[in-house]
């Protein structure tokens, strides 16, 4: 079975092609969005999700959220002892994600469409599919997110639609695309983005506000550093929130007992944020300008991405369009319906029939040269491109090369990506070596073909005529090259890890809630909490499953009842 | 099939219709698995675009053929012309920079009228931009001057308004401005420079740098800026080239405890990375400072410094120049038996005239005594001894200036480089012989012919000389040698396009083909900059 899987910065989601129509599957808590958080315990008991993020409260030391920015890079995270990286990590969301819909349908899904950020670069796009490996799915395309956001937009009515742009900011990676559907194609015209910036970003620019304006955050000092980090970026991510509906808003948080509070305006924080918001400018122009379309000739501005939804993006949005942007989409949930499709489509699905998507390469790709100028100075490291950034995907191009040195018996090939013409600016993404036949330079002619898939995988062949010499370079890096080997081992070892049973979730998300909000409340609130986790506790005890229903049902309300209506 | 490109792999007939052709596309497309035929996926793609610009192109001939009536094409011309937009508007007059209101935008099916407030903010733009334009532009033309104190702050509050504009206008009219400021702002440098940091902190200018794609407004000025940070960096006691920088911007020579201070490496880095990078940040440096440093390095140092190629570049020559001003010179023309012999001396109206076509008008022989009363003695046993000898008084007068060099100021042996350089450019325009003659002070064996406007040049500059006192001075001969500094062989290397070994050649031995080329290249690149040079070189060429 095949489903779509929306591997998110800040949530993740599953969605599935069924009776002709992309259907979100619910998690063990009847949600449609799992957050994407691993929390772990000595003795290998794991959490995923609505309680794991939970946990980041109580035991930040051994939650870990936000990793998907870290993915592509040699960063891991120790949580309780374990090392993880971060495609491991994401395993375990996409293990729990895969488990939902066998709860959901009966059977185990074994392959998936999983959605990248179009600005995530081969590297991260590598980790991606490694990740969906270690969980057991074998990934049958990476789909670009504001392309599924666009076949979600577009198949809600099938019809023909001038380029619309899709602005897609999620937690940790902001990107564009400027999509045209007719005749049932959905094509891609241009992508630009920004790897390294969401919401998350946003949350930092709060918590930094806000710091200094805390009185008595003497007991916040005194706290490690990654349990304080922890307490501000949870408080910032309610401020933020709460900031969407209210001019003002309270910044809490209680550091062992001690709460503290700073008042934030909306005109302070969006003072603050203004660098951020001039960052989503640069990408929307640079789309606009690789496709030649005029911002005012866009039919429509769809947005996805949870990010969106802050008022101060919004703001900026309608001030750069000129419009107010269409909200039409679910912007949580239009990129996991669109992987969905994308499933469907590639399974066949009913009623897909006529879909078509086509899209784009977001970076340039090429080889670094060297050449002699006029005065016979040798210049090393200029980047050639071969696949310019927005050709259409796949796409296989040659380019030839020459020796430049008499008798030479190697030629080597950086592989890169990026946009600077000196190579030292660009990504390697790997190197490609081949010994040619010794002659005078420059009569030796060497072929480099990149090949570009749909799922923006890049594989690199080199030939040389002369010699009759071929060789063919996916590209792997040293890590990869280990961790592919290693798929096998991660599996075991996350398979060790003890995920609570699908039928406790409930119990074990409802206890890390109750455990957060005991840290987060003072005085009397924390004694009533208190006692309703012990009465709690004492029913899972007795493991009768009415008991524990009513106990659930109870410490749940309460809970509620209390966040609704925080004393401070 | 007998259909061309594009239409056979649309499998349609040649159409003006786009939907036609999307249609046709989509119907290719679906047939198509793209994954496994993509050099066939790669047609159908060019064989949509070029049919989409054929439709496109055929849809503006039918526009054409309508507008033959007159009235029409210039309405069409219109339109055309301001699709252009800003960026070649302003151009041709630097005040019409007028961004396109939003309301005039196409489907502007959620952009009601503009409100007051937005028109009032896109007035307030343009006078800021007009204002701003006025400033760059002092009366309308290019000025190399830089900005007065008051000019820059009026500048930056003009350029705030229009940075704030920017900061709140749509994305086309974001970009339009962006653009025009790069524009205007590349083409009005150096007076320009205050506004680019502040223009740059508001639009990312920086960011583009080094991309491919870098607009050349922005290349252009993105290297200005680096050079501008770089000075303001230098400045600063932390830089590692501080000291060299410091030391550099010094008036006058460098003296031994200089040398000792700072460290040769250091200048040599500075030197080049800016000549490399930002060479118009030399301006800051004091010139006879510099050429002291460059002036005297050690060639045998040079020489264990860098791998080959990189010593092409930047080695210094020394360079020997020939016992040329010696013996072969006329030295007292006191000594002369014809000076006695004569009794048939040219009448003073001759030598008048004779004195007025080597000096020019208004100079006479009573102006020459005047003058350098020395010289004025010399020239006229020049007149004397002119029958019998190898000798005029034109050719006197040239080799006096040669001789010169010994003893002239700085200015005079700019004048006497430039006296070169116009006898070398005529000699080699007759022939190769008497480019060699002149380089060793021959004037009399094939007489150089002049042109008028040379003859005029040549004798201002023999006036200049003469005015200094110089002409009289008795050569002392003997071997002269001198350091040619690198970037001066870098740039000879370009202007002669010799390698770098046979630009050596000739430069060691004065018999060389390729010396008068050479010599040439090296006075043109003296009188092009003569703050650089060091006096020695003008001593020695």
């Amino acid at each position: 079975m095949l489903v779509g899987i929306d591997l998110g910065t800040t949530n993740s989601a599953v969605a599935i092609w069924r009776d002709g129509a992309p259907q979100l599957v619910p998690n063990a808590l009847g949600k449609q969005l799992t957050p994407s958080a691993v929390s772990l315990a000595k003795g290998g008991q794991a959490w995923v999700g609505e309680a794991a993020l939970d946990r980041m409260a109580t035991h930040p030391a051994d939650t870990a959220t936000s990793f998907k920015r870290m993915m592509g890079t040699a960063a891991t995270v120790t949580l309780a002892g374990t090392t993880l990286t971060p495609e491991d990590l994401s395993a375990m969301v996409l293990r729990s994600l895969a488990d939902d819909v066998e709860a959901a349908t009966g059977e185990r899904p074994t392959a998936a469409v999983i959605t990248v950020p179009a600005y995530f670069n081969e590297r991260q796009r590598r980790a991606t599919r490694r990740a969906g490996e270690i969980a057991g799915l074998e990934v049958k395309r990476l789909i670009n997110e504001p392309t599924a956001a666009a076949l979600a937009f577009g198949l809600t009515d099938r019809g023909d639609r001038e380029p619309f742009l899709v602005f897609d900011l999620g937690g940790g990676t902001f990107d564009v695309s400027i999509v045209e559907m007719f005749e049932g194609i959905v094509e891609v015209r241009a992508s630009a983005g920004d790897n390294r910036l969401g919401g998350d970003d946003f949350d930092d620019v709060l918590v930094k506000l806000v710091e200094p304006m805390l009185d008595g955050r003497d007991a916040l000092d005194l706290l490690p550093a990654d349990r304080r980090r922890a307490l501000l970026t949870l408080a910032a991510e309610r401020t933020r929130r709460a900031l969407s509906t209210a001019e003002a808003a309270e910044f809490s948080v209680v550091a062992d007992g001690t709460p503290m509070t700073a008042r934030v305006s909306t005109e302070a924080f969006e003072e603050a944020a203004a660098g951020l918001v001039k960052r989503l400018r640069d990408p929307v122009i640079r789309a606009l300008r690789d496709c030649h379309i005029d911002v005012r000739t866009l039919s429509d501005i769809v947005l996805v991405g949870g990010a969106t939804r802050m008022p101060v993006v919004r703001k900026a949005l309608t001030r750069m369009f000129g419009r107010f942007p269409n909200a039409t989409v679910h912007p949580d949930h239009a990129v996991a319906l669109g992987a969905a499709i994308q499933a469907g489509l590639l399974s066949g699905g009913d009623g897909l029939e006529e879909i078509r998507i086509t899209d784009v390469a977001p970076f340039t790709l090429g080889v670094n040269t060297a050449t002699r100028d006029s005065h016979g100075r040798f210049h090393d490291g200029i980047f050639a491109p071969i696949i310019e950034r927005n050709t259409p995907v796949p796409v296989s191009r040659v380019e030839r090369f020459h020796t430049l040195a008499d008798n030479q018996r190697e030629i080597a090939f950086g592989i890169y990506q990026g946009e600077a013409r000196d190579v030292k600016n660009n990504v390697q993404l790997g190197e490609i070596k081949a010994p040619v036949p010794a002659r005078p330079a420059g009569e030796v002619m060497v072929e480099v073909r990149f090949t570009y898939d749909t799922s923006g995988l890049l594989e690199v062949d080199l030939e040389v005529p002369a010699s009759g010499l071929k060789r063919n370079l996916v590209i792997v890096d040293e890590d990869d090259k280990r961790n592919q080997k290693d798929i096998e081992g991660r599996r075991k070892l996350l398979e060790k890890l003890k995920v609570h049973p699908r039928d406790e979730a409930e119990n074990v998300a409802l206890l890390a809630r109750a455990e957060r909000a005991y840290e987060g409340f003072t005085g009397q609130l924390r004694d009533v909490i208190g006692q309703g986790l012990t009465e709690f506790l004492g029913a899972l005890e007795k493991q009768d499953p009415r008991l524990i229903a009513d106990a659930r049902e109870g410490l749940g309300r309460l809970l509620d009842e209390i966040e609704a209506n925080p004393p401070i | 099939m007998s259909r061309a490109f594009p239409w056979n792999v649309l499998g349609i007939d040649a159409t003006k219709d786009a939907g036609l052709i999307r249609k046709a596309y989509a119907g290719v497309l679906r047939g198509l698995n793209v994954d496994e035929d993509i050099a066939g996926y790669a047609n159908l793609r060019r064989a949509r675009d070029e049919a989409l610009w054929l439709a496109a192109q055929a849809d503006q001939d039918d526009e054409g053929d309508y507008g033959l009536g007159g009235l029409d094409e210039d309405d069409a011309y219109d339109d055309n012309s301001a699709d252009f937009g800003l960026a070649d508007g302003w151009q041709d007059a630097p005040d019409i920079y007028s961004p396109e209101a939003p309301h005039d935008a196409p489907a502007p099916e959620f952009s009601s009228e503009p409100t007051p407030e937005l028109a009032k903010a896109q007035t307030k733009a343009q006078t800021a931009w007009a204002a701003l334009l006025d400033l760059l532009y002092p009366g309308g033309e290019v000025s190399d001057d830089s900005v007065t104190y008051a000019e820059m702050e009026d500048g930056l509050a003009h350029l705030a308004v229009l940075l704030d504009h920017a900061d709140r206008a749509d994305l086309a009219e974001h970009d339009a401005l962006d653009g025009a400021l790069a524009d205007v702002f590349a083409r009005t440098w150096p007076r320009s420079a205050p506004f680019v940091e502040p223009a740059n902190a508001a639009l990312h200018w920086l960011d583009e740098a080094g991309q491919i794609e870098e607009r050349p407004a922005l290349m252009f000025l993105n290297a200005r800026l680096k050079g501008m940070r770089f000075h303001d960096k230098v400045q600063e006691p932390g830089h590692p080239l501080h000291k060299a920088w410091a030391e550099l911007s010094r008036p006058g020579r460098a003296g031994f405890v200089d040398r000792l201070r700072v460290k040769r490496l250091d200048i040599d880095k500075l030197l080049s990375g800016l000549r490399q990078h930002y060479p118009e940040l030399e301006s800051h440096l004091a010139p006879e400072r510099v050429t002291s440093w460059e002036g005297d390095v050690n060639p045998s140092g040079v020489s264990n410094t860098g791998p080959k190629v990189v010593r092409g570049i930047f080695i210094v020559l020394l360079v020997v120049a020939v016992p040329r001003l010696i013996s072969n010179l006329i030295d007292s023309p006191d000594n002369d038996p014809a000076a006695t012999l004569l009794d048939t001396a040219p009448s003073a109206e001759e030598i008048d005239a004779e004195v007025t076509s080597i000096f020019g008008e208004d100079v006479d022989m009573n102006a020459v005594r005047t003058a350098d009363p020395v010289f004025a003695d010399q020239l006229r046993n020049a007149f004397n001894a002119a029958p019998f000898s190898d000798t005029t008084p034109l050719v006197h007068a040239r080799r006096k200036a040669l001789e010169a060099g010994e003893v002239a100021d700085f200015d005079t042996l700019i004048a006497r480089a430039q006296l070169r350089r116009l006898w070398l450019t005529a000699a080699q325009r007759q022939a190769p012989g008497v480019c060699q003659n002149v380089l060793v002070g021959d004037f009399f064996s094939i007489p150089l012919e002049l042109t008028d406007d040379e003859l005029d040049s040549e004798g201002k500059l023999l006036r200049q000389m003469l005015d200094a006192k110089v002409l009289s001075h008795q050569a002392k001969g003997g071997a002269f040698e001198y350091a040619v500094p690198g970037w001066m062989v870098g740039e000879a290397m370009t202007l002669t396009g010799l390698s770098s070994d046979a630009l050596t050649a000739a430069l060691r031995n004065t018999a060389d083909p390729n010396r008068c080329k050479v010599e040439r290249a090296l006075l043109d690149i003296i009188v092009a900059k003569p703050g650089r040079v060091s006096l020695d070189l003008l001593r020695g060429l």
